[in-house]
């Protein structure tokens, strides 16, 4: 053993290089699976890639006068794909609320609608809209306290979110910060309420000009 | 074994080294550690068993030792299976549910279903790989064949299981139905988790900012979503994580002449027997083409992630995603842990315990899921306490063993320090659930909150606000002191207690154990210089 020790501790030093150059060819080896990352040091650091937003129209003014009036819509995202077609249209399924007159900012049109995207901030599945307090007691876990208003559930690990209530978390979304956002976690394991996205009332119609990344599409 | 002062160490270093103690030992443990470790590797490759090709004698008499030759068997019966699918299966989403369908009703010979069967072959062949793997890991551990020398057998047979829960999940997309999309998207969402260390661990800000987690997602899907890029690259990954080992496997055989398989032919018939019949008995389920709109209720995914999938119910979620990380890791520490040279069933009880626990937990949350039974405020203290139960009955009974075995006073064998340890995480977690759990808080705040807003003393607005101020974190130690002020000290000054307990536990247990660590060496190095002396005295 005690030779072996000397051997060994040879053995040791020369390895050094080998392992530095392996490092190396892993970063090259990374760079293969993403290509979209820079090269260095700073690419293990970068941001990771973001799904691109374009405006898009997806309900009417007109389908959501009374409150509770919901709507699920398809939002078509522009996704990041590693291969030669580098894009990919990502189906992102969304719910825009009309809230009741006690939620909303007579000043602020926008404040009358929730939109939020359905893909749940637990571990991605699509959540719904729960109208009736027996489903979401007995199906999701959550006695909600009255008056009874609907909620969004999620089916996977019975996540409840409020839509008229607001949880604080800093974030932004087509270059606004916001500092909290619709759709309070009232029950379940979700950190944080749904993922949102920027919209304009244009024509009678609600047009989605941006969405929050982050999660899988 | 004790380390002695290497011949390559320059004398001035090796002056400052005192001649024994605890001081000792440590310096010579850390200047060792590399050769020692190169040491270590070299002999536990030298003892490496994969597929009990090194228990060719006892496999004769003993059943158990035919685990490892049935599971390579059953691995080869995939890759064949898998090969022969690969002809007709197309990887790309818009139509690989439909070649499968193809494979699965059109490929037919006279009136045999070649391609359902094939495709069965391939589905139970993989549910048999699983859990062959998992028997002999079992075999393993409450043999105590980890032990002597025999680590690295453990280790790569738990490797070689999870490559092929991997590949079980790669090979599930590639079907392209409802549940391979759902069950993909939450295991690609994990990772995600890794970012948000929360800010008081140290390293954690620095972690988040090198977004690793989001990195390692998007390496696996492809890009930003599951689309046509996942499709390819799990499909690469799915053949891939079969090949390379196996090519490891068959030059290890073939440099050492071992026997492949230490099964009779019957046996292999037999199996392969198994296999085909219940791939003709129950034909392999397609399901529903995938859809990103539309999650199924509730969602399943292959039986094997099924208790895993309850555990995430039954947790934060980056709680759960460390925890998930975490048990191969956890499984290893009990392994290193486990240090006695003893065997035999009775005379371990610990990691008898272990195995058994975690048997348990696997079989009852795979029920829980299937029922869809989950309340994490009822349940998730439960098993937590039933751990720490399980662990102290194996402690009661391995510390009877000890006394017996060196008829020892009861101090001098009770690890007192351990036992207080383990009692304190099991009331620590009653704590955390009680003052932790964001449901049960809003249930129990909502009463205080309906009769501030009823009495008028507040709006609902305003009282929602409170709330949301008064509610601890689930970092018991950073409770806002909004919450002190709103009367809820009481958890704060009992977690106050139990982290001072576990301090107390872990550095006094330390401080024991190396004492007597270093004075074990020492007798050990006694023994030593004596056998050196008369050689000495000759020279
Ligand atoms: C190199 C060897 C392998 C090849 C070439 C291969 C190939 C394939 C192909 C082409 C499919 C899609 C066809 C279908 O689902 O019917 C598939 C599916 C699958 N593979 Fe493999 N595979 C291999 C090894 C494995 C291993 C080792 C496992 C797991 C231990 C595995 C598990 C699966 C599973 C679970 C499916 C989904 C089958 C179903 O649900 O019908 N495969 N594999
Ligand atoms: S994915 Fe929605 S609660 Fe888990």
């Amino acid at each position: 053993m005690q030779e072996n020790t000397r051997r060994f501790l040879l053995k040791t030093i020369t390895s050094l290089p080998i392992v530095g150059g392996s490092v190396l060819a892993m970063h090259a080896i990374l760079r293969f699976f993403k290509p979209t990352m820079v090269g260095g040091i700073t690419g293990l650091m970068a941001p990771p890639d973001e799904a691109g937003s374009a405006l898009q129209a997806v309900a009417q003014v007109s389908e959501l006068t009374k409150p509770w009036d919901f709507k699920d819509f398809i939002y078509v995202r522009k996704s990041v794909e590693y291969s030669s077609r580098k894009w990919q249209g990502a189906k992102i399924p969304g719910f825009v609320v009309r809230l009741p007159d006690e939620f909303v900012d007579p000043k602020d049109e926008k404040s009358k609608y929730v939109v939020v995207q359905r893909i749940c901030p637990h571990l991605g599945c699509t959540f719904n809209f729960i109208s009736n307090s027996e489903e979401l007691a007995g199906g999701y876990n959550y006695k909600a306290p009255p008056p009874f208003h609907p909620h969004f559930a999620c089916p996977c690990h019975l996540s409840v979110y409020d839509p008229t209530r607001p949880q604080p978390i800093a974030g932004s979304v087509a270059g606004k910060a916001f500092d909290k956002l619709p759709g309070k976690v009232v029950s379940g394991p979700a950190p944080r309420p749904p993922r949102t996205m920027a919209f304009d009332i244009k024509d009678g119609q609600i047009w989605i000009t941006d969405t929050e990344g982050g999660g899988v599409g | 074994m004790v380390n002695q002062v290497p011949t390559w160490l320059p004398a001035r270093i090796a002056n400052f080294i005192p001649r024994q103690g605890l001081l000792r030992h440590l310096l010579l443990g850390l200047i060792c550690a590399v050769p020692n470790l190169v040491d270590w590797v070299a002999d536990r490759w030298n003892k490496m068993d994969l597929f009990d090709e090194t228990h060719v004698q006892e496999a004769k008499t003993n059943p158990w030792y035919s685990l490892g030759g049935m599971w390579y068997w059953a691995w080869i019966l995939v890759i064949i299976s898998g090969v022969i699918l690969m002809i007709y299966y197309i990887p790309e989403t818009s139509i690989s549910f439909r070649s499968i369908e193809n494979i699965q009703s059109n490929w037919v010979w006279g009136a045999i279903p070649i391609g359902a069967m094939v495709r069965g072959i391939h589905k139970y062949g993989a549910d048999a790989f699983i859990i062959l793997a998992t028997m002999k890991c079992y075999r393993i551990w409450f043999t105590g064949g980890y032990k002597n020398g025999r680590e690295l057998s453990f280790i790569v047979a738990m490797v070689l299981l999870i490559i092929g829960m991997y590949s079980g999940l790669t090979g599930y997309l590639l079907i392209w139905n409802q549940r391979a999309l759902w069950a993909t998207k939450v295991m690609a969402t994990f990772p995600t988790y890794l970012d948000q260390n929360p800010s008081y661990l140290p390293l954690g800000e620095f972690i988040n900012a090198t977004n690793q987690g989001k990195t390692t997602a998007q390496v696996l899907l492809g890009g930003t979503s599951i689309g046509p890029a996942t499709v390819t690259r799990f499909y690469a990954f799915h053949f891939m994580l079969s090949f390379v080992p196996m090519i490891f496997f068959e030059l290890r055989v073939y440099n050492r002449g071992f026997k492949r398989m230490n099964i009779s032919n019957w046996a292999k018939l037999a199996v392969f027997g198994v296999i085909l019949a219940v791939a003709i008995l129950i034909p392999a389920a397609q399901g529903s083409p995938a859809n990103p709109e539309v999650t199924p209720n509730p969602i399943l995914s292959d039986w094997y992630f099924l208790a895993m999938y309850h555990m995430l119910k039954l947790q934060d979620p980056y709680l759960a995603t460390i925890l998930t990380v975490g048990i191969p890791v956890l499984v290893l520490l009990a392994l290193f842990l486990d240090r006695r040279p003893e065997t035999e069933w009775g005379k371990r009880q610990i990691a008898n315990w272990i195995g058994i626990g975690g048997l348990i937990y696997f079989i009852v949350f795979s029920f829980l899921i299937i029922e869809g039974i989950a309340d994490i405020h009822r349940d998730a203290p439960l098993w937590y306490y039933s751990m720490g139960l399980f662990l102290l009955i194996g402690y009661f009974q391995d510390w009877a063993y000890v006394m017996k075995r060196d008829s020892a006073k009861w101090w001098q064998t009770f690890h007192v320090f351990f036992v207080v340890f383990i009692l304190l995480c099991m009331s620590a977690n009653t704590l955390y659930h009680y003052f932790g759990d964001i449901r049960e808080w809003n249930n129990s705040a909502k009463a205080l909150m309906e009769q501030m807003a009823g009495g008028g003393a507040m709006t609902q607005d305003a009282a929602y606000d409170l709330l949301e101020k008064t509610r601890p974190g689930l970092n018991l130690w950073h409770t806002p002191a909004a919450t002190v002020a709103a009367g809820k000290p009481k958890g704060m000054e009992l977690w106050l207690f139990h982290v001072i307990g576990w301090l107390g536990c872990i550095v006094a247990g330390t401080v024991i154990g190396l004492a007597r660590w270093g004075a074990k060496r020492d007798a050990e190095l006694a023994v030593l210089e004596a056998k050196a002396k008369p050689k000495a005295a000759g020279a």
